[in-house]
């Protein structure tokens, strides 16, 4: 046993890098990919694992924290989760990276992890091929936070590609609880899949009187309504811009959808409005939502006209009360006037704790994922007062935010990589709405996000997994005719 | 059968073994080649671990990848022929082995293999629709593995190791050759059942070969996310097209079938094989081979299109203005013929990036020929990326780049465009992502190597080509639009719009062009001036003072002293209008007939001839 033993240790003792003991010093962090320099992390997070790109022969990385301690070797930085959980007991992990070129090991000044809140444990996604008209080889996936897990919800390639094809979107749940989730199916046998207490139901909520089945749902926090925009997209491409397109409504209500008669009623349908993006408050008692002014001229094809004038569509931030109990509304108000600053707000979507409000910004136009400029606002709900949120804020584009369910942790779109396919980064916000640097969605390799040619789209915190299986979804849809909604005017505005 | 009889047929399937796989090589290194080279760059292969295991994510993946490898050595035809050959041979002579065929009829071994070379030979067009990574050799390969299966089964003896095997191959072979897989097992089952082995083992075999078949796919879908029927059909070729896939898909599954029902044909039983005389199998051969050329792809606007996508691809702009003007030559005698408008349009591309258009834009015979398919492709789909490239429209560019990654997956050609694009637009981090994808290739790390060197050095790009053509265009204001009601009207509006305020060059060339192709007086003067002013020409070209002699005639006489214009054209001018007013109007082919090649080669002639144009 003994001649067994001895050898094995020996290998282990062999196996386990050294630190170096003299080395020379640099002033400057290693470049690290992707960048978890002095980050803020959840403590329940998946290993941040890093690809060192300072180009030295070999590589020795010290993690080091009050509870425990990692050495690893290599360029690609893969840290054992058993010690990732270890390391992220203690609230503070220093990262020190060391380099060896001809023989002499430099070492880079640490880095630090600041481990905070925890963090909803799965998010949800669409992963989606970059492109303009096509969309066979999208899906919505989950995704477990704490480790590197991921499942497909569903995917169009499930059901038929050809004349029978789907194409799925904007998937959505009700305070992150996966028992009541919906999402759109477009084309064969479309309409909005609706899970309602664990039960598969299948919905049309375009009637005659709305301009389209709902879309950017916002599930109200206590009842059981669901405030959807209304509204006809078109795309159109750039020839010379970093911008790859332009999308832009040509006509757009929001609409409330009450889950359980099956009733849709409107909120805001002025024809020389388009209103846009609806998010409930956290209480339910009032709904945010952007609009612009716009009147098309006549003689010119709609569709044309709002490319023409796209530079004229300037979305406002207004906010209007709603009694969720009498089904009341009050008169919307205006929160913020684009406009006058010559720019556009869209997508707000209000914290779980109800104090801030954040917002993307841009010169002009309703789709700030495909708009280079496209920016953050924060808005302080208890007084109005904003900024741009410039530790998140990159010179590409910045869209599709997300509050996790404690309020505590932001994640949102980016094209910082580079500049086309967008990723999912997080970020903590602090109780003076400052937030950490962002970070990247952990990957168990690091060369993930450079090798993957495909966008993340839309992450959707989540406090459980999905549990109804990407085949009963595929069953159910294919099987199932959408019922159609009634649409109900005389519903208070 | 006497020795010589024997002789003779040994001696006929002897050669016939060697010459019918040399004269295939032959034709396909020589005269198809551009197909070959199409199929190339339309897949893609990196030596890289990660790319690797993600082909192992679905049943058929590992076929795919191994497919994909051969298909990289197409980029040098005759070589990837070789390959194919060589590999379809094996099919053949292992079928012969494996299933005793006979010396006397051993033709009936190269008919799988000649149904495979068909159905790629004859897919034509489809190839822009085919969605399953290395389908060109995957239908070979699969045909390899069911002879493995094959052989693998008849190594067993015993019922217990049968039944283990069938569930150890027949997965295993199902995640390695998908459809293929399941045909192996199949196959094998049914030389199990007609093999002299008990009825216990006979049986065995049987039912857990069925098993296997019918559980492998179940198990494929519940782990995975692809349409349910899929599962069965994993591997064998996919196309994206609105028409019934069984038709298309008739030729690989009848070589399946064969290889199926082979073991039940047991013709070294049959007594008239053997007294099957040596001229039977002579006139079998010839069969084959004459149905199989038969149903190949033989158009020949079709290999011109091929032949000219790749020269543009390539820069090679001179080699795609003689492969139009070859076939301009070649098509004289036949006064029906005409040129696809995606030849035309290349060519006249081709013209522009040689500087050539003034005096060869219309040197050629124009026309409209409609494509010779099932199931057309758009123009924008073979080609919307090197105009938007070319051009100086890069969104338009990328924009076909990652349709086309959608749809059918990234290729060597989406990426090199994609690179392209990236560079014009000085995205230095998107550009690095794709040129480490071509650094793990064989034949396009070079080629990546010398576009790395101008990513930081702008200057140094815009001298190089094709970017030294291509930045000039950039001179106009950005502008949403979208070319899916076709391509060429697409490109017609942008160059026929408004002027940039900064115009080069290089682009009033290309405006005025653009101007005379749309027959459009006012835009003419507009970019003849703007051109003038520019360019500032030694010498008018031909076809501008064609334009500018013709269009002062017609109205604007007070400039017909403006500019020299040659006698030459004065007089082709003269020539021409009595041609025209002795004939009148005629259709674009009775016109054909009617005037002289030398003016069929004129601004005239297009002016009041080329009507019925259809634009993609």
């Amino acid at each position: 046993m003994r001649k067994i033993t001895i050898p094995i240790l020996l290998m282990l003792v062999a196996c386990t890098p050294r630190i170096p003991a003299t080395f020379d010093s640099v002033d400057s962090v290693p470049v690290i990919f992707p960048d978890y320099t002095d980050v803020t992390i959840p403590g329940n997070i998946a290993p941040t694992n890093f690809l060192i790109e300072e180009g030295a022969d070999s590589y020795i990385t010290v993690l080091e924290s009050k509870s425990a301690q990692a050495v690893i070797k290599g360029d690609k930085v893969k840290i054992p989760t058993r010690k990732w959980r270890k390391l992220t007991a203690a609230p503070e992990i220093s990262i020190r990276v060391y380099g060896r070129n001809n023989k002499v090991w430099t070492a880079y000044q640490p880095f630090k992890l600041t481990v905070s809140d925890e963090i909803d444990p799965y998010v949800s996604y669409r992963i989606i091929p970059v492109a303009v008209e096509s969309y066979e080889k999208l899906s919505i996936r989950q995704r477990n936070l704490t480790n590197y897990d991921e499942k497909v919800i569903f995917a169009n390639t499930m059901v038929e590609t050809n004349e029978e094809g789907t194409c799925i979107n904007c998937h959505h749940y009700r305070n992150g609880e996966t028992d009541n989730m919906m999402f759109h199916v477009r084309h064969f046998k479309g309409g909005t899949v609706l899970v309602l207490d664990g039960k598969l139901n299948k919905v049309n909520t375009k009637t005659d009187s709305t301009i389209s089945a709902g879309s950017y749902p916002s599930w109200h926090p206590t009842h059981d309504y669901i405030a959807f925009a209304s509204d006809r997209i078109h795309q159109s491409v750039h020839a010379l811009s970093h911008d790859k397109l332009e999308v832009l409504d040509d006509n757009s209500d929001i609409i409330l959808y009450d889950i359980r008669n099956n009733i849709v009623s409107p909120i805001e349908n002025d024809t020389s409005q388009f209103e846009c993006f609806p998010d409930w408050a956290s209480d339910g008692k009032s709904l945010f939502y952007v609009s612009a002014t716009y009147q098309a001229p006549s003689g010119i094809p709609r569709r044309d006209a709002v490319f023409l004038d796209r530079f004229k569509f300037h979305y406002n931030l207004y906010s209007k009360p709603f009694d969720p109990d009498t089904h009341t509304w009050g008169a919307s108000r205006l929160l913020y006037d684009a406009v006058a600053s010559d720019s556009s707000v869209t997508w707000p979507k209000a914290s779980p704790d109800g104090r801030w409000l954040l917002c993307c910004i841009s010169s002009h136009g309703v789709f700030p994922l495909d708009q280079i400029e496209s920016e953050l606002i924060i808005f302080d709900l208890k007084d109005f007062s904003y900024r741009y949120a410039d530790e998140l804020n990159s010179p590409f584009a910045e869209s599709f935010h997300c509050w996790s369910s404690n309020g505590k942790w932001l994640m949102f779109s980016t094209r910082r990589e580079d500049g086309v396919h967008t990723r999912l980064y997080f970020s903590h916000i602090d109780e003076n709405g400052h937030f950490s640097k962002p970070f990247a969605l952990p990957q168990r390799d690091p060369e993930f996000n450079r090798e993957f040619l495909n966008a993340f789209n839309i992450g959707e915190f989540m406090k459980e997994p999905v549990k109804i299986t990407p085949w009963q979804f595929a069953s159910f849809i294919s099987s199932t005719e959408a019922t159609p909604s009634r649409y109900d005017s005389k519903r208070e505005k | 059968m006497t020795p010589k009889e024997k002789n003779n047929f040994t001696g006929i399937t002897a050669k016939a073994r060697w010459i019918l796989p040399l004269t295939l090589w032959v034709v396909l290194s020589c005269f198809s080649y551009p197909f070959l080279l199409k199929v190339e760059e339309r897949s893609f292969f990196e030596f890289d671990m990660a790319w690797f295991i993600e082909f192992l994510d679905k049943p058929s993946g590992l076929l795919s990848w191994l497919s994909l490898f051969f298909i990289q050595f197409f980029h040098i035809p005759w070589l990837g022929a070789l390959i194919w050959i060589l590999l379809l041979t094996a099919a053949a002579e292992l079928t012969r082995i494996m299933f005793r065929i006979p010396q006397s009829c051993s033709a009936l071994a190269y008919i799988p293999a000649a149904i495979l070379v068909t159905y790629n030979m004859s897919l034509g067009y489809m190839i822009y629709y085919v969605n399953l990574p290395g389908f060109f050799l995957l239908p070979t390969l699969g045909y390899l593995w069911v002879l493995l299966t094959v052989a693998v089964f008849r190594k067993v003896s015993n019922t217990a190791t049968v039944i283990i095997l069938s569930a150890v191959w027949g997965i295993a072979g199902y995640y390695i050759a998908g459809f293929y897989g399941l045909i192996g097992v199949l196959t094998a089952a049914v030389d199990t059942a007609v093999s002299q082995r008990s009825r216990t083992f006979r049986l065995s075999a049987l039912i857990s070969v069925i098993a296997v078949t019918l559980l492998s796919p179940i198990l494929f879908v519940e782990t995975t996310a692809y349409y349910l029927p899929s599962g069965w059909t994993v591997g064998l070729p996919d196309y994206m097209i609105r028409v019934s896939l069984t038709r298309i898909q008739a030729p690989v599954i009848a070589a399946m079938l064969l290889l199926v029902s082979a073991p039940l044909i047991q013709l070294p039983k049959l007594s008239f094989v053997n007294k099957t005389p040596s001229y039977v199998q002579g006139i079998l051969l010839i069969a084959i081979v004459s149905l199989s050329y038969t149903w190949w792809y033989k158009d020949p606007n079709y290999m011109a299109e091929l032949k000219m996508i790749h020269a543009a691809d390539n820069l090679e702009w001179e080699e795609a203005i003689n492969t139009f003007r070859d076939i301009s030559e070649k098509s004289e005698k036949d006064k029906s013929w005409q040129p696809t408008r995606i030849m035309v349009v290349l060519k006249d591309l081709a013209l522009i990036k040689t500087g050539q258009e003034g005096d060869q834009a219309f040197a050629f015979d124009d026309g409209c020929k409609q494509q010779n398919t099932i199931c057309g492709v758009s123009m924008s789909m073979q080609i919307g990326w090197i105009m938007g490239l070319h051009y100086g429209i890069p969104g338009l560019c990328q924009r076909w780049c990652y349709e086309e990654n959608m749809l059918f997956g990234w290729s060597n050609v989406s990426y090199r465009y994609n690179i392209m694009t990236a560079m014009v637009f000085g995205n230095r981090e998107l550009t690095e992502k794709y040129l480490n994808k071509l650094d793990h290739t064989l034949f396009y790390r070079k080629w990546s190597r010398e576009q790395r060197a101008l990513l930081n050095d702008r200057e140094l790009l815009a001298r190089t080509a094709p970017y030294d053509q291509i930045l000039p265009l950039l001179c106009y204001d950005d502008i949403v639009t979208s070319d899916l009601a076709g391509l060429e009207m697409f490109l017609n509006r942008h160059f026929n719009g408004p002027s940039p305020m900064e115009s080069t060059p290089l682009y009033d060339r290309i405006a005025l062009l653009f101007a005379m192709k749309s027959k459009n007086s006012t835009m003419f003067w507009t970019r003849f001036f703007l051109y003038l002013e520019s360019n500032n020409p030694k010498k008018i070209d031909r076809y501008y003072q064609e334009a500018a002699y013709l269009y002062a005639n017609n109205g604007q006489k007070d400039l017909l002293d403006a500019f020299p214009i040659d006698d030459r054209v004065k007089d082709t001018y003269k020539s021409f209008m009595q041609y025209a007013s002795k004939y009148g109007k005629l259709s674009l082919e009775d016109a054909r007939n009617c005037f002289p090649k030398h003016l069929r080669e004129t601004f005239f002639y297009y002016y009041y001839y080329v009507n019925e144009l259809i634009l993609f």
